[in-house]
């Protein structure tokens, strides 16, 4: 089973994205609600892949992104976003995330991003 | 999908998203109440709103709760303006009220989500509003330029990979046009398309697309939607290769990928870019709903391997049905040890069993209790919104200081004391709190304070609210009680107490005008109901022209109580173990009875009355000599009482359960709080001591 790490600071999006992901066959290890403890909880997990909100408090998504890369050049990143972020979102796939997705989704959207980068 | 197919299936993200929410919008209007108050909103405090407005407007996007949704998007954009421009001419009680109605619209849209209804509210008004006064800050801000994203890097330079070296154009050997077409509804399909070119960087910098503006202009997406995303570049990867890569490309909905003969035809596209090489295709796969077998490699087992939870939510229903259950683990304790079946056996070894299953049933109360125990900081700082409007409605200043905000009370309890709180702090800033020239005629300082405490006192918790405004003044209350007949002893006779007491009585109401808030005469009686139905109880301190306090004192918890219960007669009654003072067989000469026939008891000089217990109840068979039963004093609210009853039964810890339905509409008795099991499966009634105290 693939091991996922969901960074977000919003607990709903937390248990929606884990409940959406769980139900199609991969394993969330980790859940973490800021870019400080999500990189903190990649170090010590190791995941497969990272669902990775955006706008957080103390450390947002796109810092941690780039301090996961710096970890882990290989780190398979998608970014969750939402509509009017587009710059942040750019500049993130600058930084090396693999790709994103848009709030809201759609579970069979989450799952095939997921199947498909870490098909890469 | 999250929702749509009807929420009974989603009820834990229902839950969770109701209880975020709630969550995000009390602490948003803690951070605009507190930014207001220092009449300035701090980045700090900006980047809160901003954020909590995003999060709100991406969980209720999932849930597809749209009105919330859009609401939510345009305070967040107002909030973004805010962040980036720092307009120094923002009049924050606008702001405030503006962001604040938004709070309010998203409350009572989650208050019907809560009860199952659809959230239909009507919001485009609203947002108008946002929108227009958004626009009017833009406008009288134009000086410092027109928004710009600080994200926003200049994108000039790397639209274009084309290198210079004109001979390294001829290294690669193959050339492809490829047309992307993604599904729809993936959003943002030029950071899309972005993305394939950013990753096309590894494979080849001979790189052309169309549209070629794709993150500078929005239209492009539009673009991209209607005639799909071009991109034709020269590379040494086959077409296997590229046609490999084009398909990892996330939400691909269909590719066109053709390999064009004449490699040369690409140096004209960055002069003739549109009229192309719809000759020469070679081969064009066309694909729909790529990987359709990936979904089949779902319904697996879900596996809540839930490492990292250190925290769940619960929802009170499974509460209250735990402290029922647990109710009923007593009241079955009880009716195992005390079993009349084991009366005159000697049994050690079941006596020590039964202690021990009495210390865990006793543990598990507690533990019980104590996860249903919420601080009342959230209902404390609900009184914050409150003084806040009504200041700003009736022009008065006031300050509100909240102590002991982490006093924890039952969840239950909590719901019943929000509403009667509130009247509290309404009549306390209508009626108490002078405006703010009366308040410097007589020598205050010009804003009004009132104070909101909780405390714990044994198993009560006191909630005290107390103004400094004019005070009760005992000659008003004591006419309005005349003019509405509602004296009922003569007024000499009345302490200052008991008059200030006439103010929670039904019909009470010494305000003459009716304001928006409060005088309606509804007011006092409603908080003393409320109370009284959570066990509680009111009492009014007062002091003219000094401020009035008002207590509420409350029970810790309703459910489970230390009670004596005690038999008259054939029939069983318990009293709250808290309310007794001590009990003793009285002496002949201490009865004392006055010319009405009242029966009195004299203890260590002082006179308290009897209650005889058979008398209120018209109970046969119990001795009616007051020398051969029991006195029981109790106590409440420094008022005693001494009951009369045949014996002391013993003490034991018993479930309140309210009288039943038909009994309460069939006939109100007075003195009685609820009735309980017993161990022997019997019926006890729980006495009300407020109730027989007061009759």
């Amino acid at each position: 089973m693939k091991k996922v790490l969901i960074i977000d600071d919003a607990a709903f999006m937390r248990m929606s994205i884990k409940m959406m992901l769980e139900k199609n066959g991969f394993e969330v290890v980790g859940e973490a609600e800021d870019g400080i403890e999500g990189v903190k909880k990649y170090k010590k997990l190791k995941p497969d892949i990272v669902t990775m909100d955006i706008t957080m408090p103390t450390m947002t998504g796109l810092e941690a992104l780039i301090n996961i890369k710096e970890f882990d050049p290989q780190a398979k990143i998608v970014m969750v976003s939402a509509m009017g972020q587009e710059n942040m979102v750019r500049e993130a796939i600058m930084q090396g995330a693999n790709t994103f997705i848009v709030k809201p989704f759609k579970e069979e959207h989450i799952v095939e991003i997921l199947n498909k980068i870490l098909a890469i | 999908m999250v929702k749509v197919s009807g929420r009974n299936t989603n009820e834990p993200m229902l839950d969770m998203f109701i209880f975020e929410t709630s969550q995000l919008i009390e602490q948003l209007e803690q951070s605009i109440l507190s930014s207001e108050k220092s009449s300035c909103y701090t980045p700090t405090a900006i980047n809160e709103i901003f954020r909590i407005m995003h999060t709100i407007k991406g969980s209720s996007a999932m849930m597809i709760f749209n009105n919330i949704s859009t609401l939510a998007h345009h305070i967040e954009d107002l909030f973004y303006f805010l962040r980036e421009e720092k307009p120094n001419n923002i009049d924050c009680s606008t702001l405030s009220d503006l962001v604040l109605e938004g709070v309010d619209f998203i409350k009572i849209e989650m208050e019907k989500i809560k009860n199952g209804d659809e959230a239909d509210g009507e919001v485009s008004q609203l947002i108008e509003r946002i929108k227009g006064y958004l626009s009017i800050l833009k406008r009288t801000n134009i000086s410092t330029g027109p928004v710009k994203d600080p994200e926003k890097v200049d994108t000039k330079g790397q639209r274009y990979y084309i290198s210079q070296d004109k001979a390294k154009t001829s290294i690669y050997a193959n050339a492809f046009k490829a047309v992307i077409y993604f599904e729809e509804g993936c959003e943002m399909e030029n950071i899309r398309a972005y993305t394939i070119i950013h990753n096309l960087k590894d494979i080849t910098e001979q790189i052309f697309y169309m549209p070629e503006d794709i993150i500078d202009n929005d239209d492009s997406v539009e673009i991209i939607r209607r005639e799909g995303f071009k991109v034709y570049i020269k590379t040494d990867y086959s077409y296997e290769e590229m046609h490999k890569f084009f398909m990892q490309a996330i939400f691909l909905k269909d590719l066109e990928l053709i390999q064009l003969e004449n490699v040369d035809e690409l140096k004209q596209f960055s002069t003739v870019k549109e009229a192309v090489v719809q000759k020469n295709p070679i081969k064009v796969p066309s694909l729909h709903e790529p990987d359709k077998r990936k979904k089949e490699a779902s319904d697996k087992e879900i596996n809540s391997t839930s490492m990292h939870q250190s925290i769940i939510s619960v929802s009170v229903p499974k509460l209250d049905k735990l402290m029922d259950l647990v109710g009923e683990m007593v009241i079955a304790e009880a009716m195992v040890i005390q079993n009349p079946d084991l009366k005159g056996l000697e049994l050690d070894n079941f006596q020590k069993a039964a202690r021990q299953l009495n210390k865990i049933t006793s543990d598990i109360q507690d533990m019980v209790m104590s996860i249903r125990m919420v601080p009342l900081s959230t209902t404390f700082h609900k009184m914050h919104r409150i003084v806040r409007d009504m200041c700003k409605k009736l022009d008065k200043e006031v300050q509100l200081e909240i102590i002991g905000e982490e006093t924890e009370v039952d969840k239950n309890i909590i719901e019943h004391i929000s509403d009667p709180l509130m009247h509290l702090v309404r009549n306390a800033i209508d009626h108490g709190i002078e405006s703010t020239e009366d308040r410097e005629m007589r020598g205050k300082s010009p804003s009004g304070r009132i104070t909101l405490e909780a405390k714990n006192a044994g198993s009560d918790v006191l909630i005290i609210l107390k103004d400094d405004g004019k005070g009760l003044s005992r000659e008003k209350i004591l006419m309005k009680a005349r003019e509405q007949g509602l004296l009922y002893r003569s007024e000499d006779d009345m302490s200052d107490k008991e008059v200030l007491n006439l103010i929670l009585i039904p019909g009470f109401s010494t305000k003459d005008g009716i304001s928006e808030f409060s005088g309606r005469g509804v007011g006092m009686d409603v908080v003393t109901r409320n109370i009284e139905a959570v066990g509680g109880s009111v009492s009014v301190d007062s002091i003219l022209n000094n401020g009035t306090t008002i207590t509420l004192k409350i029970p810790l918890t309703l459910a489970i109580i230390d009670g004596m219960n005690i038999r008259v007669g054939n029939s069983c009654y318990t009293l709250p173990t808290i309310s007794i003072k001590e009990s003793f067989r009285p002496k002949e000469g201490d009865i004392i009875t006055d010319p009405d026939g009242n029966e009195m008891i004299m203890v260590r000089g002082q006179c308290y009355s009897i209650l005889r217990l058979h008398e209120v109840y018209k109970i046969k068979n119990s001795s009616t000599s007051i020398f051969n039963g029991i006195i029981i004093m109790v106590e409440h609210d420094d008022k005693t009482l001494c009951i009369f009853a045949d014996e002391l039964l013993g003490q034991q810890q018993v479930v309140v359960k309210a009288l039943p339905k038909y009994i309460q509409n069939f006939k109100k008795i007075k003195g009685l709080a609820g009735c309980t099991l017993l161990g022997d499966g019997s019926i006890s009634l729980i006495l009300d001591i407020t109730g027989l105290i007061n009759n």
